[in-house]
């Protein structure tokens, strides 16, 4: 199924977590979900990953020996983030020069 | 002495990544040249490079970064960016670097900018960072509408998948493999193109790789899952057999599995350890800032790929012997963390700050290891 994540559709953060490895590729392969990160194995041996997917695709990412949790909203969070974005052009004056986060260390 | 800016209150929006490298250039004439990219971007965006070091490239080993190749990891141009500023100013200083605890003397600065060309091009597609930012913040792919025939969800193109690298996957791969990409102009995310290099912003990062022979080290920063990735990424690695490489018709259908024996993807053993090396060198620089712990290995146990940047950028050689070998890899920066909403594509500026730190950290420590192989 190929994925469907129109992006007029509010996007979940999704943790898929299947009873094993191979259970995860075939979930993977066959829901094609957007995927963040990467597949990570507990110590029951279950395998975890974070997914993005429309809110009426969630569910569907539900298989036997697949749970899904909803982490939060992606698109919510995204657009929240996008007030930490600049406006304008903060070097437009050509004084302007921008400087690293790291300490410059005399010696 | 320019007059710096304290400038870094928050993610820059494509318009600044550009001007910020103008900025630089034109701070530094000595140390740094701003390159124009050959090609604009879908939307007639004009990008830059910015290639820092003690003198012009003139032969000297390269080492390329990119970033901004998938639009909504917007912390990879600021990783870029402050890291150019940071040594340049250094440099120009004659200080040290500190990141936390990792330090770096002002003789280390020294010489990795009297030894490399350090190019830097932090923003690969400027459409899809600016519609990222300012519409749909999960955009990945550019902003190509010449493949779409259906929704908003048909515009753009996968730029990472996009690269010349068993583009055919069907063909090149298991049935059940799953590679992480689509040939469905339709798919949200991973749609890699009609045609290998389709697209002006793979284009331009093949350009840069051809016009700096001397390249020898390729690092492409995304996110998210704090890893160092490096080659290969279509199947596990083997350095005994040869026969089982990329070009070889023979192993189609074979590719993409975990823990087989049909296939693993060939790669000479100093090459192999070379990369395992400096990607270790890179985790360790930045583990010394805060304590972070990222995990070295090959680009396969991310997931199966193909049409990727690091791949192709190794693969040229096998494929053209008159041009260098260049060891390629993969950041991916940020936390995966399912109790927390600050590990995502887009954490707030205030910790992206501190991945800056990190990963810039990890990259100095990187270049001075690469100068050293």
């Amino acid at each position: 199924m190929p994925p469907d994540n129109s992006h007029d559709d509010k996007i979940l953060r999704v943790r898929v977590t299947a009873k094993d490895a191979d259970t995860l590729r075939a979930l993977l392969r066959d829901e094609r979900p957007d995927v963040g990160g990467r597949p990570r194995t507990h110590a029951d041996g279950s395998v975890g990953i974070d997914a993005y997917v429309p809110a009426r695709k969630a569910e569907a990412l539900e298989q036997p020996g697949v749970t899904v949790k909803v982490v939060g909203d992606a698109t919510a969070t995204g657009k929240a983030r996008q007030t930490e974005v600049g406006e304008g052009d903060r070097f437009a004056d050509p004084s302007a020069v921008p400087r690293g986060l790291g300490d410059k260390v005399e010696e | 002495m320019p007059a710096h800016t304290n400038s870094n209150a928050r993610y820059l929006n494509t318009t600044e990544v550009d001007s910020a490298l103008v900025r630089l250039a034109g701070a530094y004439p000595q140390l740094s040249r701003l390159v124009a990219l050959p090609e604009p971007s879908v939307e007639g965006v004009t990008c830059h490079a910015l290639e820092i070091g003690s003198t012009p490239d003139g032969g000297k080993d390269c080492v390329v970064l990119t970033g901004g190749v998938h639009a909504r990891e917007w912390g990879s141009c600021e990783v870029l960016v402050l890291l150019a500023a940071d040594l340049l100013e250094a440099y120009r200083r004659g200080t040290g670097l500190a990141y936390g605890g990792t330090r770096f003397d002002a003789a280390q600065v020294r010489a990795l900018l009297d030894g490399l060309s350090v190019v830097v091009f932090p923003l690969v597609n400027p459409d899809g960072r600016h519609y990222s930012q300012t519409a749909d913040p999960m955009w990945r792919k550019n902003r190509n509408r010449a493949h779409a025939s259906g929704g908003p969800a048909c515009v753009g193109v996968d730029i990472n998948r996009n690269f010349d690298f068993l583009f055919d996957f069907t063909t090149a791969f298991a049935p059940n493999a799953g590679p992480r990409v689509s040939d469905d102009p339709c798919d949200y995310q991973t749609y890699q193109g009609p045609h290998p290099f389709s697209e002006p912003e793979t284009r331009n990062v093949r350009w840069l790789l051809d016009t700096y022979a001397g390249t020898r080290w390729f690092v492409d920063v995304h996110s998210y899952s704090e890893d160092m990735l490096y080659i290969w990424g279509d199947d596990e690695n083997q350095s005994a057999d040869p026969d089982q490489n990329f070009r070889n018709p023979h192993y189609d259908g074979k590719r993409g599995l975990p823990h087989d024996t049909a296939y693993a993807e060939y790669i000479p053993e100093s090459d192999a350890d070379t990369a395992l090396e400096l990607a270790q060198e890179f985790c360790a620089g930045l583990h010394g800032v805060r304590g972070g712990t990222y995990t070295p290995m090959s680009g396969f146990h991310l997931y199966p790929t193909c049409g990727t940047s690091d791949d192709y950028a190794y693969s040229r050689h096998i494929v053209d012997g008159s041009k260098s070998k260049v060891l390629a890899f993969t950041i991916e920066w940020g936390k995966e963390d399912p109790n927390s909403d600050a590990a995502s594509f887009h954490p707030p500026w205030a910790e992206m700050q501190r991945i800056v730190k990190d990963v810039d950290a990890g990259l100095v420590r990187f270049c001075l290891a690469a100068l050293k192989t």
